[in-house]
């Protein structure tokens, strides 16, 4: 599949493999809903094509695409059950109608609810809802699957038990899917692949591992997970490792930035990568160390969060994970403590 | 931190004070009777129009003597047997009656595309052209509106001149039961689209683009999910636009050239020509009945509707 | 409207004490003439006066209420609620022995007839000058006068001269005629009508109201023409916007087309024409004072000035006898003074009327809605 598009979406070429589970991620409005809806055929893009099984389908009006949706606020018809909304796009779609009660119960069988296809859509959980929409969206045997934040509404735990749904649903079927979110675990947890967008354009395209730990650029680091970014100015270059001026902070080339000395750029850092002690001897195998000044710590359950005031580093707050077992808050705010961490975990990108 | 005194401002301290004089107008413990207190005014208005329905139900036992013009003494179903029996009254009866469903009818199929449109269009300008359009009748009031037809479709009128100029004769376009509808219909539209829009603005845009999703095209959309979706809004426009073309009276009295009454002009004639009070209280209580069982029947059949009260489940 | 106002507005306390005095001088009045004025009522403040709008209201202003308030110091106001929209509300208030909205209802003759049926109405055969009056002022078939009556009107044949080439249609029969479909115009309830359909249909008067067999079937088949139904005020209109060509109305409607610049004339067809009167009365329940300075409005109502006035302005004939016609209607069936033009209207005593007008009405209204 092929994209290209302008404005709310500008540069969006992808392709993706049959049977693929995608996730396209980002922040809100940065044009992820609006591909999809173009994939969907909701909307025209202004220039460029979509492609299914190799198939132009820009002038082919969304109920004559073979693409199955389930939508942000699932849109499931009140004033049937949940058996006839699964019906609905078969008998829309003209299948035999014989069939069509054997293959409605198929489905509900397939997302566990094979008992409660008579009731209403009012009288169904949120999680119950979500999964009539799953199954009214899948039950025509669609080339595509598209799901544009079906989960945002929902509480954590449930979000969590439908995201690992998704996934089996579709390994199941082997159905080709397109998924859109801003929950950057969401994306990491269900998808084989993960595209990151900001502002109409693809800033990443890889399987969710790599994005993590190969972000392509400063976007996509800070979009996933949580990241320390370290301004400074390049002292020398020498094959992977690029020294910053003063500070002493070295690095890699994030993306294969390749800069001259003198140019200003920036380090990034995750914050479980940054090891916390109350000296130096503490931190372990470790070739960075730092000395800085706890600003705050926050208790959050399995780990506690530190912030880190680094003179050294120009006064650079640190954001530090510390996910000590034995002995939560050992240090107090305003504590001196040290930092340290690896140089291949530095990312260095282009400011 | 605690709050200052000059944080304090000045419109909080304001409603303080009326609360504390509403307090001792009005002690908290009376509270529970506030909603009733203010259910007060309804209920007076309710319980007058209760007290003149029976005493028209009382007159429409009497009939007229002719010799006094006194109403009789003696009650008796002579009216109402007149009522049913007498063609004049069935020939009334039955042209509001099926006048009223062709009117609504008519009404709600020009009133969908409007709300439609106006509820879903992307143009804020075009949304407020449609509004004010449909504002804009409420304006003038239906005699004057009807006044107006007179104007533009008289045998001299616009439509005859405009007419005149391809070299038709002019045409009788109005005082027939046609014009009666028409001037009804045009009367009715702006309530049948006040109430079926916000029915409409209830269907999320994202059920309309899910039945695409699913195979729907636009015509099965439309019978499959935007119809049923909009049904409350329906019954309700349908309803309001059925009794009040079912009682209407001064269209039929202006446009129709005066051979085309509905109940309510066979009313005044009873109330205001012949003097036959009974008759009148005969006819308008047989009026009531027949527009309370159409509303009954449609309730029935298909709901309240928008008219649908109390908490949803 | 057309009244030689100048006269009036000097007519002066003196000559309208004249009038007074001619009552007084004849004995109808209870006390003698000098005595009446020595114990006179006291004046209220104002009288009302129901009306009709329009040239009505204005030319019984001009001839009778400004007088009227000019000599005695009362003001009068008119109420222009509908005649038969007031009725309801008179007989609501005598019924209730409330003292009634009006203190005089200009009314047509044949509804102030169910008044005096109804018992609501006053005795007004104590009015000096009713001496002096025709017997048309005498309500048919009434004892006494429950009404006195003011005026007589004919429900003409108006037609547009150009629609009729041949000259005036001479029959009622001739609104038969194929190409005044939908041109023709009747009052909604049939009133004017019923009579001259009996002749048209071939019935004889005298069998009114007990077989009218005739008059229905003629209105049966003027219906086939498609007659427009209207009252008063949608005739001018209609004669106006070239909706209609021919109508059975009163004489003062085709008298104001006429005036605003329609060409519109007027005949009595050989069948003759109905002829009816309107008249003025007195709800009971009136405070003793203001009853009697409403029967002397009244009573100035029916002094030979006061008529040349209002009916000037009305283009109808009075009950004074020595009342002079308009010009314009000098000779007019519409204004009939001969006992050769009387001949020619047909008159049906208003208590017949009243008493079987409801089942006419209704006998109509089902030929015409059909």
């Amino acid at each position: 599949m092929v994209f290209d598009g302008v404005h709310a979406v500008r540069d969006a070429t992808f392709d993706l493999e049959r049977g693929r589970f995608l996730t396209i991620l980002g922040p809100s409005g940065s044009g992820k809903t609006t591909l999809l809806r173009m994939i969907a055929g909701f909307g025209r893009p202004t220039s460029g094509e979509v492609f299914i099984n190799g198939l132009a389908v820009g002038s082919v009006p969304p109920h004559r695409r073979s693409i199955g949706m389930v939508f942000q606020k699932l849109a499931l018809f009140p004033h049937m059950t949940a058996a006839e909304n699964v019906a609905f796009p078969l008998r829309m779609r003209r299948f035999d109608a014989r069939t069509i009660p054997d293959r409605v119960h198929r489905y509900l069988d397939l997302v566990k609810l094979g008992k409660l296809g008579d009731r209403r859509i009012h009288e169904l959980s949120g999680g119950q809802q979500q999964r009539v929409a799953i199954a009214r969206a899948l039950v025509f045997e669609p080339d595509l699957l598209l799901l544009d934040e079906p989960l945002a509404a929902l509480d954590r735990k449930l979000r969590e038990e439908m995201q690992l749904e998704f996934r089996r649903i579709q390994r199941e079927l082997d159905v080709t899917t397109i998924n859109v979110t801003h929950d950057q675990r969401e994306a990491l947890v269900v998808s084989d692949e993960i595209i990151v967008m900001d502002h109409g354009r693809i800033q990443q395209k890889a399987r969710p591992e790599a994005t993590y730990r190969q972000p392509k650029n400063a976007f996509v680091a800070n979009f996933i997970g949580v990241t320390n970014f370290i301004d400074g100015v390049v002292a020398s270059v020498d094959g992977d490792l690029i020294a910053f001026e003063r500070s002493g902070l070295a690095g890699r080339p994030g993306n294969g930035f390749r800069p001259a000395a003198g140019v200003s750029a920036r380090g990034a850092l995750r914050a479980e990568q940054i090891r916390i002690g109350g000296g130096r001897e503490t931190l372990g195998d470790v070739d960075t160390v730092f000395g800085g000044t706890v600003t705050d710590a926050i208790f959050e359950g399995e780990r506690v969060v530190y912030e880190v005031a680094v003179p050294d580093l120009g006064g650079t707050t640190l954001r530090v994970f510390d996910h000590d077992p034995v002995a939560h808050n050992q240090h107090d705010v305003g504590s001196t403590v040290a930092l340290g961490w690896n140089v291949k975990d530095v990312l260095v990108f282009g400011d | 931190m605690r709050p200052s005194r000059t944080s304090y401002p000045l419109s909080w301290r304001l409603m303080d004070a009326v609360e504390a004089i509403a307090a001792s107008v009005w002690p908290r413990s009376f509270s529970a009777a506030v909603p009733w207190l203010m259910l007060m005014p309804a209920a007076v208005l309710v319980g007058l129009l209760v007290l003149g329905l029976w005493d028209m139900a009382d007159g429409s036992f009497r009939t007229l003597d002719t010799a006094t013009f006194l109403p009789s003494d003696d009650y008796s179903l002579a009216n109402y047997d007149r009522a049913f029996t007498e063609k004049l009254f069935f020939t009334v009866a039955s042209r509001s009656l099926i006048g009223s469903l062709i009117v609504t009818a008519i009404t709600l199929v020009f009133a969908f595309p409007y709300s439609y449109v106006m509820v879903r269009t992307r143009s804020a300008a075009l949304r407020k052209f449609l509004l004010i359009a449909l504002f804009l009748p409420f304006f003038i009031g239906q005699v004057v509106r009807a006044y107006g037809w007179l104007i533009i479709l008289g045998s001299q009128g616009m439509v005859n001149e405009a007419l005149g100029l391809v070299g038709v004769a002019p045409i009788r376009l109005l005082y027939n039961y046609p014009a009666v509808l028409f001037g009804l219909v045009q009367y009715m539209l702006p309530f049948a689209v006040l109430m079926l829009a916000p029915a409409l603005t209830a269907i999320p845009e994202e059920m309309e683009s899910a039945a695409g999703s699913l195979g729907a095209n636009w015509v099965r959309t439309f019978i499959h999910v935007v119809l049923p979706l909009a049904k409350p809004g329906f019954i309700g426009a349908g309803l309001v636009v059925m009794t009040l073309s079912l009682t209407d009276f001064a269209i039929p009295a202006i446009l129709g050239g005066g051979s085309q009454d509905f109940i309510a002009n066979a009313i005044y004639d009873q109330f205001f020509r012949t003097s036959d009070q009974g008759m009148g209280a005969t006819l308008a209580l047989l009026l009531v009945a027949v527009g309370s069982i159409m509303v009954g029947v449609v309730f029935a059949l298909f709901g309240a509707g928008t008219l649908a009260m109390g908490r949803s489940k | 409207m057309t009244g030689p106002s100048k006269p009036f507005l000097n007519l002066g306390r003196r000559r309208f004490l004249q009038g007074v005095g001619l009552a007084g001088a004849a004995g109808l009045v209870g006390m003698p003439f000098g005595r009446a004025f020595a114990a006179e009522p006291e004046k209220p403040k104002e009288i009302i006066v129901r009306a009709w709008g329009g040239s009505w209201v204005d030319s019984l202003k001009k001839g009778v209420s400004d007088p009227f308030t000019e000599a005695t110091g009362i003001a009068v106001r008119h109420d222009l609620t509908e005649d038969n929209e007031i009725q309801p509300k008179v007989w609501a208030a005598v019924a209730q022995k409330r003292v009634p909205p009006i203190h005089i209802n200009w009314d047509t003759t044949t509804n102030a007839t169910k008044s005096a049926l109804r018992g609501v109405t006053e005795d007004l055969s104590d009015l000096s000058n009713l001496a002096n009056v025709t017997e048309l002022a005498k309500p048919v078939g009434l004892d006494g006068y429950p009404i006195v009556n003011t005026y007589g009107y004919v429900y003409v044949l108006a037609y547009r001269p150009s629609a009729f080439p041949d000259g005036a249609p001479k029959s009622w029969k001739d609104l038969l005629d194929p190409k005044l479909k939908g041109r023709i115009a009747l009052y909604n309830d049939g009133i004017g009508f019923h009579f001259p359909a009996q002749v048209a249909g071939g019935g004889k008067l005298e069998d009114i109201p007990d077989n009218m067999q005739a008059a229905w079937d003629f209105i049966a088949k003027i219906k086939e023409q498609e007659p427009l139904l209207g009252e008063d005020p949608d005739f001018t209109a209609w004669f106006q916007k070239g909706e209609i060509d021919a109508a059975c109305t009163i004489s003062t409607n085709a008298r104001e087309a006429k005036a605003n610049g329609v060409d519109i004339a007027w005949t009595v067809p050989e069948e003759g024409a109905k002829y009816d009167t309107d008249g003025l009365w007195i709800p009971k329940g009136l405070p003793e004072n203001e009853l009697y300075w409403a029967k002397q409005y009244i009573n100035f109502a029916i002094t030979k000035d006061a008529q040349q006035v209002w009916l000037d302005g009305l283009g109808l004939p009075g009950v004074v006898p020595g009342v002079n016609p308009p010009a314009d209607l000098v000779g007019d069936p519409s204004y009939p003074t001969t006992e050769a033009d009387f001949k020619k209207l047909i008159r049906i005593s208003s208590k017949v009327q009243v008493e079987h007008e409801s089942e006419w009405f209704g006998k109509f209204k089902e030929i015409m809605q059909g």
